[in-house]
């Protein structure tokens, strides 16, 4: 674990250098214990593929006091057994006017669309960080044989479900948005719900699947 | 309640912003210049959260269906209530059927509306203020257009009318000066980029573009170099508004209230007593950045907290 001061509001706690599960499961520890400790003046903590980053009230927190707490508890996080992650089945319409960007994986990967749509649906994906939008899962790890670069220039707009890829990523976009992924299809499912609490579908260490629809 | 008869560019309900739902991806949506945010509440005696109106642009037209008190801050303009002069940064008293016109922004870019009373409008995710890009909190989740009605309730037609000092008034006049802090990815730059973070006499100048929105303000100039060895995006990570973020083009991203991840590498944060600003910058505007360590950052955060709380109390 290394601490990281992040500007005048922010503590980067740095739970591992790559992306694997080892590390997810580090990160998802430390979150689900911060979470529950609720040390006053804490904000919002943001976890991600190998960190959390804290976001501190400056009035009520300070820099060493928080660090010298993290640093304090560690033992009692480090090998904290982790609640099952939850597991989702996540139904897609992949290809033609649902995936625009079909084709571009096909001709990438040398793969015809229906091989593509194997290898994305075969793999149990983690939700590895939330954001970008409310609710937008960054899923990992994608097969290597569906790598695919992001779009040079944003397309201006996706509609809401649109699932993309990029480089060994795949996501969904909970809102009509601009999007750099190369967008293979389409889900109905609501990603995102402001009115009715959890709000978000998902969370930081959920399980996702890919189904064919 | 207030009827608006012209919405500006662009006009949304704020307040000081929606937060502990970062780890899902909300961000925190905030009212962008927070001291003249704060200094409207106060000018109006309501709470330091209060909804308020956001608005870009000229000709505003709003009109009191009610007897009110109400001020505005922020970027400085030239308005009349009724066809006469009012400033700026003060309590105004409204008649019933009063007309408020901003005719034109003479300096900065965001300026801020207030009410003596309550916005009558639901929370989401535990806040006011609006997201533009989902569509979901203040007014029904969009920008406020002709023939709206914003309902108040425990509107207050008395009260002292307070003003703001000149002197406590800061400048948004460009060129912008944004003080910054050396971020996590500082050292994927080459000496001749980086430089300005250690020299603190260095700073580099960009000009802003039109790509600026609550989201971020996009910069150009010369832009900054990545190391031969290094990756130019980075691994995605939590950020906070003012992180200055760098795309493989080199030309920076300055990231506002909209986004809790990113992609890119992070050069430099700004520091808070500069926050206030961004909110100003506007297309063209010539912005250096220059930068402080953080215990400076800290200093001048705290002067003018002090200042602020010191000021606010007294009156």
């Amino acid at each position: 674990m290394e601490i990281e001061r992040f500007g005048e509001q922010g503590i980067r706690v740095i739970l591992g250098t790559a992306v694997d599960d080892r590390t997810h499961e580090q990160v998802r520890r430390f979150f689900l214990y911060i979470r529950s400790l609720q040390p006053p003046g804490v904000i919002d903590v943001i976890p991600s593929f190998r960190s959390c980053l804290i976001h501190f009230d400056r009035d009520r927190a300070d820099y060493e006091r928080l660090s010298s707490l993290i640093v304090k508890t560690e033992r009692e996080w480090i090998e904290m057994p982790l609640p099952q992650p939850r597991r989702f089945e996540i139904p897609v319409r992949y290809g033609g006017d649902y995936g625009p960007d079909m084709d571009f994986v096909c001709s990438y990967s040398g793969l015809s669309a229906q091989e593509v749509i194997e290898v994305h649906s075969s793999v149990t994906y983690r939700v590895f960080a939330l954001g970008f939008m409310p609710g937008f899962p960054y899923l990992g790890i994608l097969d290597k044989r569906i790598y695919v670069p992001r779009q040079e220039t944003p397309v201006l707009k996706v509609p809401q479900g649109s699932v993309g890829l990029a480089q060994l990523q795949t996501g969904i976009y909970p809102f009509e948005s601009p999007a750099g992924w190369r967008i293979i299809g389409r889900t109905m499912k609501r990603l995102f719900d402001h009115d009715q609490e959890p709000f978000s579908l998902f969370n930081f260490g959920d399980l996702v699947r890919f189904v064919q629809s | 309640m207030i009827e608006v008869a012209g919405a500006g560019f662009l006009s949304i309900i704020v307040d000081s912003g929606r937060y502990g739902h970062a780890h899902i991806g909300v961000p925190p949506s905030y009212a962008l210049d927070r001291f003249s945010y704060v200094l409207l509440q106060y000018l109006l005696d309501n709470p330091n959260n209060a909804p308020a109106i956001e608005v870009m642009g000229n000709d505003l037209r709003l009109r009191f269906a009610e007897e009110m008190i109400f001020a505005i801050t922020g970027a400085k303009v030239a308005a009349t209530l009724d066809d006469i002069p009012i400033p700026g940064w003060s309590a105004i008293k409204a008649r019933k059927g009063s007309f408020l016109r901003v005719r034109e922004v003479k300096e900065g870019l965001r300026y801020y509306i207030g009410f003596s009373g309550t916005m009558d409008i639901g929370p989401v995710l535990g806040s006011h203020t609006t997201n533009l890009e989902c569509n979901f909190g203040g007014f029904h989740g969009r920008p406020l257009i002709k023939g709206d009605t914003i309902p108040l309730k425990n509107v207050r037609a008395r009260g002292e009318l307070k003003m703001v000092p000149d002197t406590m008034i800061p400048s948004m006049q460009e060129p912008h000066m944004i003080r910054v802090i050396a971020g996590p990815e500082a050292d994927r730059f080459v000496p001749r980029s980086a430089a300005f973070l250690s020299n603190r006499k260095d700073a580099v100048f960009f000009n802003a573009t039109s790509r600026l929105n609550r989201t971020g303000v996009r910069l150009e100039g010369t832009p900054f170099e990545f190391r031969q060895e290094v990756e130019k995006s980075i691994i995605s990570e939590g950020i906070l508004p003012g992180t200055v973020q760098v795309p493989p083009d080199g030309l920076p991203i300055i990231s506002l209230a909209e986004r809790t991840v990113g992609g890119y590498a992070r050069i430099a944060m700004v520091a808070d007593i500069d926050m206030d600003r961004l909110a100003h910058i506007k297309p063209r505007d010539r912005v250096f950045l220059r930068a402080i360590d953080i215990d400076e950052a800290d200093r001048l955060w705290r002067a003018r907290r002090d200042a602020l709380s010191f000021y606010c109390k007294k009156q």
